[in-house]
């Protein structure tokens, strides 16, 4: 059932995207013969065809996960976008502190292992990556004092 | 240094003390449209390292990538309008953008242009044993059988790479639609072509031939340029003199966004004025593999709507944009 | 061969001088350290030392050997992740975790991360070797490869490549399917139209290989880990004192020479890297030799292969930058870069103008190979510790580098919301048995097939033969059928005995 559904979903995704390789794409003119449209015609009909051959005859019928652990799973998901939403107003060492932070306890570790964790990952991070090796990261909130 | 230069110097050093340090510009940015490590990230560098003395405060870089440069102009459109201290850098492949629709609505007249720190010019380059030995042997082929020669260049149809050849052919009323066009990925696979014979003619820019020059292998038919242009290319030719009107210069630069204070834009135009006259900011634009093109303020502004006016008629004409 | 000696040996003079020694050591540590961050490839390493190396005002000899230093440490890096964490430090490390993360799984991470230094050192020797006796030849034929010849050798890889397929063939074809409408997306290289941009801007220019190997790995991974952790699953793993034995290398060694010389060749080539390269590698060496369905559960070849090609392949692609002055890979580009930066101009005149950079970079790249692999091997023990740090901190600390990785090179706060979702689909495809291998591969060579035809096509003024025109597409055709046919053949010569 669930490959039906994953295979369904696909398939849904590939007919949009022939649809658009035979209306919308192409080139006011071309050197090649193929042109832009061509090749996304051909893999994306593939892609169709696949999809097809999966809902009629699908392999897996059961997801293995709870529902609690999809749950959580889903919330890891949200922690990782929150995570990518402050990264540049924030700035690298507050919201990795606070994710790392975050992620950790929700994984089963105490409060203060977690929050010494989660601020050599901020601060040691910085220092490595920004300082050292004078990679491209956000300063954030705290540029006037960096 | 005579007397004239030097008065300039010091005129324009002390106007930009009083006002410009304690102005407009307290927290100099650069903005660079892409990742790190590519041009515009260069550009920046250019003008953090040159406007070193023009500055109180360090300029800093901070990189905006997408969509080669669209993202940076949306900014600077919506929010960033009116940022004193942010310059944005650009180079002639971003006016082209802006020529051809690739920035949605934003065009030019949507950016106030500031100055440039540098150029580089299209070449027309054929391999040593080539069956053309000069620009008027591949221009009589062209006119006789466009079709029989085969063009590449390291853009798609559209880009910079892609104009070059689309104005040489232009300055013979030939139409670039009828030419056999190769698009690479970008110089170093054109140039294995060209010295594989996967091509015969390659539109490159000057800049990424100076590893080449005298070594036996590849022969720049002329250059783009709108004059001569220093060793190692003082015995090429230029397209123009040659009588073909196909001039190609590739611009870089900073734009400002279009409500900023004029305060804010004259301090800025002053401190580039002020760097031009430098040695340093010659070595920087040598070092950076930049050719001399300094122009700030409305001389430059002038010069670029020309050029982006010039790049639309080639696009419309060539039924690339209506 | 005299000037090769002669050179060499003044090569390795300037090589041996105790300042550039160390700057070899020095370069090659970093390296290792920047590769093993997942998403942090040589092209960055180099990329963000150069103006380091610059700043530091040492004589261009020197800065050019730490930068290699650089080069070749990263490439040595990227392994790390990838064995110990299924977490792939750049491109040319993706098939790196095939076999090696299972090795790890299975307790032998200090095997896997030896044995893998070791088949780093052989293929990057042997690519230096090569290039020492052989480079300017090797470059004047490298540049002769024209788009239809990379035709060709893009379906001599995809048949090489067909020994991926998993226990679903359709689930296969889907997953690399997958990978190339991923690849589609952006502007169009040869007609500059845009396609399934939807005028997002940040798209336009395409979806950044790393962003898809780190989406697609690196946080689907993540999510898989942080799955078993909460449903109970997660097996601890025992204390790890493997190494790798003499036995080993004996099993290995037609594996690492193989893929030394796969490596090396798609490496000169100025179109393809060491993705490509590592690809075909494993590709042909799960071809030839794996007989009992070994390869993805942690054998040794399938792990020597691709580390192999893709330090044979980083040698290699120094070729033509050295000789010719063409970068053929991103790196070598900005190696280019630096040395124009130093008024050296790469090319057969470099030789003879700077013979002391062109020879003392050769020579120290030889220096460079035995220095890393003198890094790696002690500090396999400490790498192998790392996965004892307790999963409740080494789960966000994948993140976090993730995130670094992806934010220092693209710097768009756009791809770090890419990554989650990749991630999020490399997960559910994981959880139905979709191969992932498939997805990166149509990614990287999906691009590279369309582009080349169509660019043979305008070369051709839309001629199919142009094709099959030259001997070098010929022999390629050749051996992709070979490649295909090999397994059915081993298989009904076993059937025989």
């Amino acid at each position: 059932m669930i490959d039906r559904i994953f295979a369904g979903a696909v398939l849904l995704v590939a007919l949009a995207y022939v649809v658009l390789a035979f209306t919308v794409i192409g080139a006011p003119f071309q050197y090649d013969p193929l042109g832009p449209e061509s090749w996304p015609r051909i893999i994306g009909s593939l892609a169709v065809l696949c999809c097809a051959a999966l809902i009629i005859r699908p392999e897996i019928e059961d997801f293995s996960a709870s529902k609690q652990t999809l749950l959580r799973l889903a919330i890891l998901v949200g922690m990782l976008c929150a995570y990518a939403f402050l990264f540049k107003p924030l700035g690298f060492i507050i919201s990795t502190t606070m994710f790392s932070f975050a992620l950790s306890k929700f994984l089963g570790a105490r409060v203060k292992p977690a929050g010494l964790f989660a601020v050599s990952a901020g601060v040691g991070g910085y220092v490595l990556c920004k300082m050292i090796l004078d990679l491209n990261l956000p300063s954030g909130i705290l540029k006037q004092f960096l | 240094m005579n007397f004239k230069k030097f008065s300039t110097i010091l005129a324009v050093s002390l106007t930009l003390a009083a006002p410009a340090f304690a102005g407009p510009i307290d927290r100099p940015e650069c903005i660079a449209p892409a990742k790190p490590g590519g041009g515009f990230d260069l550009t920046c560098r250019v003008a953090q390292s040159g406007l070193k003395a023009q500055m109180e405060k360090p300029i800093q870089v901070t990189f905006m990538p997408g969509g080669v440069g669209a993202v940076a102009i949306n900014l600077f459109n919506t929010t960033r309008t009116d940022d004193d201290n942010a310059i944005v850098a650009f180079s002639s492949g971003s006016l082209l953008n802006m020529a051809t629709g690739k920035y949605g609505e934003w065009k030019e007249s949507d950016v106030r242009f500031l100055a440039s720190v540098g150029a580089d010019f299209g070449a027309i380059v054929v391999p040593e044993d080539s069956r053309f030995k000069s620009l008027d042997d591949l221009m009589a082929a062209a006119e006789k059988d466009l079709k029989s020669i085969v063009v590449g260049a390291g853009g798609s149809i559209g880009s910079q790479d892609w104009m070059k050849a689309a104005l040489l052919l232009g300055s013979r009323q030939l139409s670039p639609r009828d030419m056999r066009y190769v698009a690479f990925d970008g110089g170093g696979e054109s140039i294995a072509a060209l010295l594989g014979g996967s091509i015969e003619v390659y539109m490159g820019d000057v800049g990424e031939l100076v590893s080449h020059v005298g070594e036996g292998k590849l022969r720049i038919l002329a250059v783009m340029s709108p004059e001569r242009i220093g060793a190692p290319f003082a015995d090429i030719p230029t397209a123009i003199e040659l009588g073909y009107d196909a001039e190609w210069t590739i611009l870089r630069g900073f734009y400002m966004g279009k409500n900023v204070s004029d305060e804010a834009y004259n301090a800025w135009v002053e401190a580039f004025e002020a760097a031009y006259e430098t040695e340093e900011f010659a070595t920087i634009q040598k070092e950076k593999g930049l050719l001399p093109l300094n122009m700030a303020g409305a001389e430059l502004n002038a010069s670029i709507l020309e050029r982006v006016a010039k790049m639309r008629d080639i696009a419309r004409g060539a039924g690339l944009i209506d | 061969m005299d000037t090769i000696i002669n050179g060499l040996g003044a090569g390795f003079a300037v090589a041996f001088d105790p300042f550039n020694l160390m700057l070899v050591l020095v370069g090659c540590f970093a390296g290792t350290l920047i590769g093993a961050l997942p998403g942090l490839g040589p092209i960055n390493g180099v990329a963000i030392l150069l103006p380091i190396a610059y700043g530091l005002g040492l004589p261009a000899e020197s800065a050019i050997i730490l930068l290699a230093g650089i080069y070749y440490g990263a490439e040595y890096g990227g392994r790390i992740s990838s064995i110990l964490l299924n977490v792939p430090g750049d491109a040319g490390a993706v098939f790196t975790t095939l076999d090696g993360n299972p090795m790890a799984k299975k307790g032998e991470a200090g095997r896997a991360l030896s044995l893998s230094a070791l088949a780093s050192f052989f293929g990057g020797t042997f690519a230096v070797i090569l290039m020492s006796l052989f480079g300017p030849l090797l470059a004047s034929y490298a540049v002769t490869f024209s788009p239809s010849d990379y035709v060709a050798l893009m379906v001599f890889a995809f048949a090489s490549l067909a020994s991926l397929v998993g226990s679903n063939a359709v689930k296969t074809l889907l997953a690399a399917l997958l990978g190339l409408m991923l690849a589609s997306i952006g502007i169009d290289a040869n007609t500059g139209v845009a396609r399934y941009t939807f005028g997002i801007p940040d798209i336009l220019a395409g979806i950044d290989f790393l962003v898809v190997v780190i989406g697609l790995f690196g946080m689907a991974e993540l999510i898989h880990l942080v799955e078993q952790q909460v449903s109970g699953k997660m097996k601890a793993l025992k204390i790890d004192k493997s190494f790798v034995s003499w036995a080993d290398m004996v099993n290995v060694k037609w594996a690492i020479v193989r893929s030394s010389f796969i490596g090396f060749f798609i490496g000169i080539l100025p179109g393809t890297g060491a993705s490509v390269a590592s690809a075909v590698a494993y590709g042909t060496e799960k071809r030839i030799s794996d007989n009992n369905g070994t390869f993805g559960k942690g054998d040794p070849r399938g792990l020597a292969a691709p580390e192999a090609a893709n330090n044979a392949a980083a040698g290699g692609a120094m070729v033509p930058m050295l000789t010719l002055g063409i970068p053929g890979s991103g790196t070598t580009a900005i190696l280019l870069g630096a040395f124009l930066l130093f008024n050296i101009t790469p090319g057969p005149a470099m030789f003879t103008q700077h013979p002391e950079v062109a020879w003392g970079l050769i020579a120290s790249m030889y220096i460079g190979n035995v220095a890393l692999l003198i890094i790696n091997l002690p500090l396999v023990g400490i790498f192998a510790r790392m996965l004892t740090i307790p999963q409740k901190y080494l789960t966000p600390l994948i993140a976090v580098l993730a995130f670094i990785g992806v934010y220092s090179v693209v710097s768009n706060p756009h791809d770090l919301y890419m990554i989650i979702g990749l991630g999020v689909m490399g997960w559910l495809l994981r959880k139905l048995d979709f191969p992932l291998a498939p997805v990166i591969l149509g990614f990287v060579l999906g691009g590279l097939f369309e582009d080349n035809l169509r660019r043979a096509l305008s070369i051709s003024a839309g001629d199919w033969s142009i094709l099959v025109n030259s001997p070098d597409s010929i022999v390629l055709y050749g051996l992709a059928i070979i490649v295909a046919l090999v397994p059915v053949f081993l298989r009904k010569k076993r059937a025989k005995v």
